[in-house]
């Protein structure tokens, strides 16, 4: 993009190419190879039995020929599946120079993928729990691509793929580029409201951590944990719960009113989707921490999986703060955000996107403060209070007009938007409220949209798009004519936004501790 | 062309080829087409005895609806392509289109990945093409159909110029 020449077939042979831990085959697919021993086994057992029917008296522990075949495909089957796990561990290669990131893989077709090191949206490592058992992670490494991970590394040594992960991000963070760099670091300019130091002025140029191998961990500062006992009590708050208990009761009185032709047995299958819904809750919410590092966002969670995220600043394309209306009794809120080539479908992509699970109104406020360095108001909190519970048009916010009564009778007082000097703020909901806030620099393209009723009432609505995620953005039912300007005017703020900021190399501009 | 109540003021327009509503009208003749033959089924088993307990009126009335419903779809369509517009700006490109449903989509060119030049058969015999504009949303595709050949061309050294002038990582 930036007249990079090097191609993935001149890679640098300078730094010396490694494979993945030889353990890791087994890892990755245990559960094939204890399939094809159950198969197996199973198989050798019903033949003895079968072995024994045949030959009547013989007691069952003859070796008929077809036994012996058995046995034979079983181990050649084994084998060939360690030679092809063999195989694809010795033809997996990887290597990070110093500006890109390199693996090969593929033993019959080839693969040779190249990643800028540079343009990393986020690093996680994974742990499942084999994997945990062997001291080993898998590191993931996405670019904005919307889908599937960029590269992965599984598994190697936990402490490699720390040391790994550091080392990439200390090198995105200072790696020196062909144009000019960003003048104006306005993005990491002001706090978030939640009482931190201020940083460094705008311009000040600091030598950022080197970037040679075993560069130390940045050091980091907690911003918000979930204690078990509220990730529990969310848990159990939760609609799965509810619905639990109503079929319960509901299976309860069936069996009564029937005279015990049905019973609770019937509802089995029900708890079987429940119950690991509710497990996988709090597993993988178990020990969620939030911290705050020069390298970027820290995310680290779950009780036999475990995860350590990392997104790089700037990184994070839009978030948004969601409380349901039970949450609300207790000041709990969930945070999530849309980060380029954490996709947007299925479990992975929403568990990833979970920047946390059930917050206090600080919790929120802190990690608002490190996805949005820079609110662009003077006062962040109370915006974001009245973004996340208020109504009418108090900080500045600009609600549906009362025409839109017919369409949103509820929502349409609360339903608008407010705008500060980096960032656009939407609200919405009533049941469930939440405020999106999209910095303007991240807006990738503005939708003004009318259909036939909003054009009998003389609305108008807008789409934000950013990046696939969980979150899209958009302002519904606004007048006409303040959709209209919201639109020319926020266009221009995307496009000026990023004019004068460009943060690939985040601690150039900036450097905290 | 016509301002649109959601149009930004002082703006102008670019329409697109008129001839585009040919590419769609061979579009919407196939699909048409397909409708009517599937819809038509039980009208000819009934007709030819295979089915004759198949209600008349809801064979006639299904088949006469696609019909209608289908034949409405034709008459606007020349109006649709008459409300698709694009406009260059120094920083972004607008490109609106719908007549019930009215969109405009305004797209920085700082956000541009890439530039494509799509051309189908018909296409092709009329002389038009459709420049695509992605960017790393999947809902921010910009699209400008039925372009002169020569004109998507210059439109796409233009945005591609421009969005190398203003590019930004993501």
């Amino acid at each position: 993009m930036s007249g990079e020449s090097t191609l993935p077939g001149a890679a640098d042979n300078t730094v010396p190419w490694q494979r993945v831990h030889p353990v890791s085959p087994l890892v990755r697919g245990w559960i094939a190879v204890l399939a094809i021993l159950y198969f197996f086994g199973q198989n050798w057992i019903e033949n003895i039995f079968n072995a024994g029917d045949q030959s009547g008296d013989d007691g069952g522990w003859s070796f008929t020929p077809g036994l012996v075949w058995v046995i034979v495909g079983g181990i050649a089957i084994l084998l060939l599946i360690m030679g092809a796990f063999f195989l694809s561990w010795y033809f997996t290669k990887y290597q990070v120079t110093e500006r890109h990131v390199n693996v090969n893989s593929g033993v019959v077709f080839r693969q040779q993928r190249q990643a800028r090191i540079d343009r990393v949206q986020a690093i996680d490592i994974v742990q499942p729990l084999l994997a945990r058992i062997f001291g080993l992670a898998e590191l993931k490494f996405e670019v904005a691509d919307a889908g599937s991970t960029a590269m992965r590394l599984a598994f190697i040594k936990i402490d490699d793929a720390k040391a790994l992960r550091n080392d990439i991000l200390a090198r995105a963070a200072g790696l020196k580029q062909d144009r000019a760099p960003a003048v104006d670091a306005a993005g990491s300019g002001h706090d978030g409201g939640a009482g931190r130091p201020d940083p460094v002025p705008a311009g000040t140029e600091t030598a950022a951590p080197a970037g040679h191998p075993g560069t130390p961990e940045a050091p980091e500062r907690v911003v918000a944990v979930v204690p078990p006992k509220r990730l529990i009590a969310a848990t159990l708050l939760s609609p799965w719960v509810g619905f639990t208990v109503l079929a319960v009761v509901g299976g309860i009185i069936a069996t009564i009113a029937s005279h015990g032709e049905f019973t609770l047995l019937y509802m089995i299958p029900f708890f079987i989707g429940v119950v690991p819904a509710l497990w996988g809750q709090f597993n993988q919410g178990y020990n969620f921490r939030a911290a705050m590092g020069a390298d970027g966002l820290r995310l680290s969670y779950g009780l036999l999986d475990t995860r350590h995220q990392t997104v790089p600043p700037g990184r994070v394309q839009a978030v948004m703060v969601t409380q349901g209306f039970i949450w609300r009794r207790f000041g709990w809120h969930k945070v999530v955000v849309n980060v380029a080539g954490y996709g947007g479908q299925g479990e992975d992509a929403t568990l990833r996107s979970t920047l946390l699970p059930v917050g206090t109104r600080q919790d929120v406020l802190n990690v608002l403060g490190i996805v949005l360095p820079d609110p662009g108001t003077v006062r962040p909190a109370e915006l974001v209070d009245a973004g996340i519970a208020g109504t009418g048009s108090t900080e500045g916010f600009t609600t549906s007009p009362r025409s839109a009564r017919w369409l949103s009778p509820f929502a349409y007082r609360r339903q608008g938007f407010a705008v500060t000097d980096t960032a656009l703020f939407s609200r919405a909901g009533v049941l469930i409220h939440s405020l999106v806030i999209v910095a303007h620099e991240r807006i990738q393209g503005i939708l003004l949209t009318q259909g036939p009723l909003n054009r009998r009432l003389g609305l108008t609505g807008i789409q934000l798009c950013t990046t696939d995620g969980p979150i899209s953005p958009r302002v519904k039912q606004m007048g006409l004519d303040a959709g209209r300007e919201l639109f020319m005017t926020q266009a221009d703020r995307a496009a000026t936004a990023r004019r004068l900021n460009d943060r690939d190399h985040w601690l150039e501009g900036e450097h905290r501790g | 062309m016509p301002q649109e109540p959601i149009d930004p003021m002082g703006l102008e327009f670019q329409r697109v080829s008129p001839s585009y509503a040919k590419v769609r009208l061979v579009g919407w003749g196939i699909s048409a087409l397909i409708t009517w033959a599937v819809l038509a089924v039980p009208l000819v088993l009934m007709l030819t005895g295979v089915w004759p307990g198949y209600p008349a009126w809801l064979a006639w009335g299904l088949l006469g609806i696609a019909v209608v419903a289908d034949l409405a779809r034709m008459v606007v369509i020349p109006r649709q392509v008459r409300a698709i517009g694009y406009a260059e700006r120094d920083d972004d490109l607008l490109i609106r289109t719908g007549l019930m449903f009215q969109k405009v989509l305004v797209v920085p060119y700082g956000r541009m990945q890439y530039v494509d030049v799509a051309v189908g058969p018909v296409d092709r015999a009329l002389g038009l093409c459709k420049v695509q504009l992605h960017t790393a949303s999947t809902t921010a595709k910009a699209e400008i159909p039925g372009l002169p050949a020569a004109e998507g061309t210059r439109l796409r050294e233009r945005l591609s110029a421009r969005g190398e002038a203003r590019l930004a990582g993501l």
